[in-house]
């Protein structure tokens, strides 16, 4: 037990105060109630009358109810003179866990291990927006104070009916058969890290600072589209609108006839963004979006891209694909509705002036609107371009990328002949197209080559070099395939590195380890890497084999596969700690 | 004096209640099997009159508490025999924890890694912080994981034996202390002293 907090350091030093008094009345308590129970003597029949169990139920039971529609109820009967302790209680559905509301609990002081959160009396928790249908599992552990403390139990809860039976077995030895075999989960999706949890991190992103926030960002981008050339074709018909009212129309009029057009349009975003999510939620897409991997990206990106394109047209893609895609991957059809009723809004809203003081204050068409309308033109093929990224291989993202940029160098006379009478905003425009267009080949070249990062499209040039430096060492997923590993590895200590694709810092540390000053040390190193990419049972299995929270974890074993003591990095490396490490141990 | 009246009242009432015969044994008891389990590692005096079976966890707070308490009263008294009953069912690690221990017990340093793994403090304890914990208790390492892969099949068959006993006691949890005719969990030094001195004077009485 750890005494982080000033607090629970005075706590721990009152423990020195009371153990005393705590030992005498524990041993007290225990010789009255539970006492050493007299079962049989040995010499005379031995141990036949253990057979008497004693005669107290279960420590603790679990009902469960529905407190009010959509929430379930929980309710853990605690027996007097025993306690559940309050980080044992666990829900979850499908190997998923579901985070328990449960109120604070009581702190007790323990003599030896500090202070713990229990529960000494009956509780209950409140679960919302658990499925119809399904298993939820509850686990719960807890002691008696006489000083027994009971095995985990589990429960297994049927969430139609509500109906609590025995759960799987979980935790220690509980069943005579199941020794040495590890309690088999279902497979979970990986772990959401900033890289794959990306795609739906950056869309979620917008969303997730609150609705409020949500609809203010999507009210921004109305107002910035609404400065370019998109609602050019919304005037004419304004302007007919207007006009058609006649002489009488007044501005308070003109205000009411555009309000109510901009409403109606902001309304018909709204459908679409309805649309959006219901089709998500209709369609399991949330599930499927969640992992990157497998087949179907490539058609799913079309599908959203086509999808929104004709339904609203190129001006408003972006800011659909990726309100589409938010709502697709949480099947919120409000949100998603809401999100684009405020971006026509915004778009609507200059229109308002419009209607105020008249068509007069149209903007005049002229060189500065084309313009714009190249430069936004550009920006949104852009946007689309990033956003598809999200669902399509950083390579392809790349190369579309590159194809653009080469396309707007052209396009804004990167390619034109300059000539003597060109004057400097010429000759400074042509220098900028010029490199945008070198760098939208280096973009083409650097996708051709299997580059992901934009900013290093070309580092995949130096890559082999630094792949030789640093050998990858043989690659395991499971226990039974390091066993193998290790028995080729050779005698020295053997670097064990656990990593995954998902993993950022598994990379930063692969670039550490491919320095000059550590490729020498470790080419002749043995090296088996665990990759754990995918999170079935056999990764688990390699994890808990070495006691790995998750990559990176680095550290050396013996031949035996034996992990050298205070050899272990977990997290990012410095050239320092490895070098160290490797120096203790003699490799 | 006043704690051995209150346990010998316990004693009393508890002894009216084992007049009546045993009914419905579907589980027989091996009671050589649990005083004399020839792979279970013992303690104390081999020769003693009294023989205390210890049921016990590695994530066991009450194991951890009692731990040192029974060892002092077992020391002190001189004359009992110590047998220790690895019964892993609060963890996952819980039963690694058994499988080293148990492998130590082929160099003879059972006692070594079960004092140092009872000396973890808390809860929850990793399999990770175990061998952190055995790696400082002078215990061989090399032989121990030697011995751990050599035998995991007695360990596991002795694992197994000890659950089915536990299971034929109907035990409830860990710890559990079977202290000559008794059935007892956490007590402190005295209180294990106590029961010593009841369990001989009940085997002599009979």
């Amino acid at each position: 037990m750890i005494f982080p907090s000033p607090a629970s350091r005075f706590a721990a030093l009152r423990m020195g105060v009371r153990r005393a008094f705590r030992i005498g009345l524990l041993a007290l308590v225990t010789a009255m109630s539970l006492g050493p129970l007299p079962l049989a003597a040995q010499s005379s029949g031995g141990f036949s009358h253990l057979l008497e169990k004693p005669v107290t139920g279960a420590p603790f039971s679990l009902k469960v109810a529905r407190a009010a529609p959509g929430i379930v109820r929980l309710n853990w009967t605690v027996a007097t003179g025993t306690y559940l302790y309050r980080d044992s209680l666990k829900a979850s559905i499908a190997g998923r866990p579901v985070p328990l509301d449960l109120p604070a609990g009581e702190t007790k002081d323990d003599a030896v291990f500090g202070p713990v959160q229990v529960f000494h009396h009956d509780l209950k928790a409140d679960l919302a927006g658990l499925p119809e249908k399904g298993r939820l599992d509850v686990t719960f552990q807890g002691c008696s104070q006489d000083g027994i403390c009971f095995p985990p139990e589990t429960r297994a809860v049927a969430l139609d009916t509500l109906a609590v039976g025995p759960g799987l077995k979980d935790g220690g030895m509980q069943d005579a058969a199941a020794v040495a075999v590890s309690p088999v989960e279902p497979e979970v999706l990986p772990q959401v890290t900033p890289e794959t949890g990306g795609a739906l991190a950056d869309a979620g992103a917008l969303f997730s600072a609150g609705l409020g926030w949500t609809l203010l960002a999507f009210l921004g981008f109305g107002l910035l589209l609404s400065v370019t050339p998109c609602v050019f074709p919304m005037i004419p018909i304004l302007a007919g609108m207007l006009t058609g009212a006649g002489a009488g129309l007044t501005p308070r009029r003109g205000l009411l006839l555009t309000g109510v057009y901009v409403l109606a349009m902001a309304a018909a975003y709204g459908l679409v963004g309805a649309v959006a999510g219901w089709s998500g939620a209709n369609l399991g897409l949330s599930a499927r979006l969640s992992g990157r991997a497998g087949g179907g990206t490539l058609g799913r990106a079309a599908l959203l891209g086509f999808g929104s394109a004709l339904i609203v047209g190129p001006c408003v893609t972006p800011p659909l694909a990726g309100a589409m895609l938010y709502a697709a991957s949480t099947g919120d059809a409000v949100t998603g509705a809401a999100a684009l009723f405020m971006l026509g809004l915004g778009m609507g809203l200059p229109l308002l002036l419009v209607g105020l003081f008249g068509p007069a204050l149209l903007p005049r068409s002229g060189l500065w609107l084309m313009r714009a309308k190249q430069v936004f033109g550009v920006l949104f093929l852009a946007v689309a371009i990033l956003l598809a990224g999200r669902l399509l291989p950083p390579s392809v993202t790349l190369a579309l990328l590159g194809v653009l940029l080469m396309a707007s160098a052209g396009f804004f006379g990167a390619f034109d002949p300059i000539t003597g009478t060109s004057g400097a905003a010429a000759r400074l425009t042509r220098g900028t197209g010029l490199a945008v267009a070198v760098y939208g080949a280096a973009l083409i070249l650097g996708a051709a080559g299997g580059a992901d990062d934009p900013l290093r499209p070309l580092a995949f040039l130096r890559a082999p070099a630094a792949m030789a430096a640093a050998p990858e060492g043989v690659r395991v997923t499971s226990p039974t395939a390091f066993e193998v590993a290790l028995r080729g590895a050779g005698d020295g200590p053997i670097l064990v590195d656990f990593t995954a694709a998902w993993c950022a810092i598994c990379k930063t540390n692969a670039a550490i380890m491919a320095t000059p000053a550590l490729r020498a040390r470790l080419e002749h190193l043995p090296r088996i890497t665990a990759d754990v990419t995918t999170t079935n049972e056999a990764a688990r299995a390699l994890m808990t084999r070495f006691g790995v929270v998750g990559p990176p974890t680095l550290f050396l074993v013996d031949r035996t596969g034996r992990e050298l003591p205070g050899s272990r990095i977990v997290g990012p490396l410095s050239s320092e700690d490895l070098t160290r490490r490797l120096d203790a141990a003699g490799a | 004096m006043q704690r051995r009246h209150l346990l010998m009242l316990a004693t009393g009432l508890a002894v009216a209640a084992l007049v009546r015969p045993d009914t419905g044994a579907a589980q027989t008891v091996d009671v050589d099997g649990i005083l004399r389990d020839p792979a279970a590692p013992t303690g104390g005096n081999p020769k003693g009159d009294v023989t205390v079976v210890a049921f016990l966890d590695y994530n066991c707070p009450f194991c951890k508490t009692s731990a040192p308490d029974l060892a002092r009263a077992v020391k002190q008294d001189g004359k009992v025999r110590l047998v220790y009953k690895d019964w892993p069912i609060l963890s996952e690690a819980s039963v690694y924890g058994a499988q080293i221990a148990l492998a130590a017990k082929y160099q003879g340093a059972y006692e070594t890694v079960h004092k140092a793994l009872m000396a973890i403090p808390g809860r929850g304890i990793t399999k990770e912080q175990m061998l952190a914990a055995i790696q400082t208790s002078g215990v061989d390492l090399e032989r121990l994981d030697a011995d751990l892969k050599a035998h995991a099949a007695d360990i596991t068959a002795l694992l197994r034996r000890n659950l089915s006993q536990a299971e034929s006691l109907g035990l409830r949890g860990t710890p559990t202390y079977l202290i000559g005719p008794f059935k007892t969990s956490t007590l402190d030094s005295a209180g294990f002293k106590e029961a010593f001195a009841e369990a001989r004077r009940r085997q002599a009485a009979e």
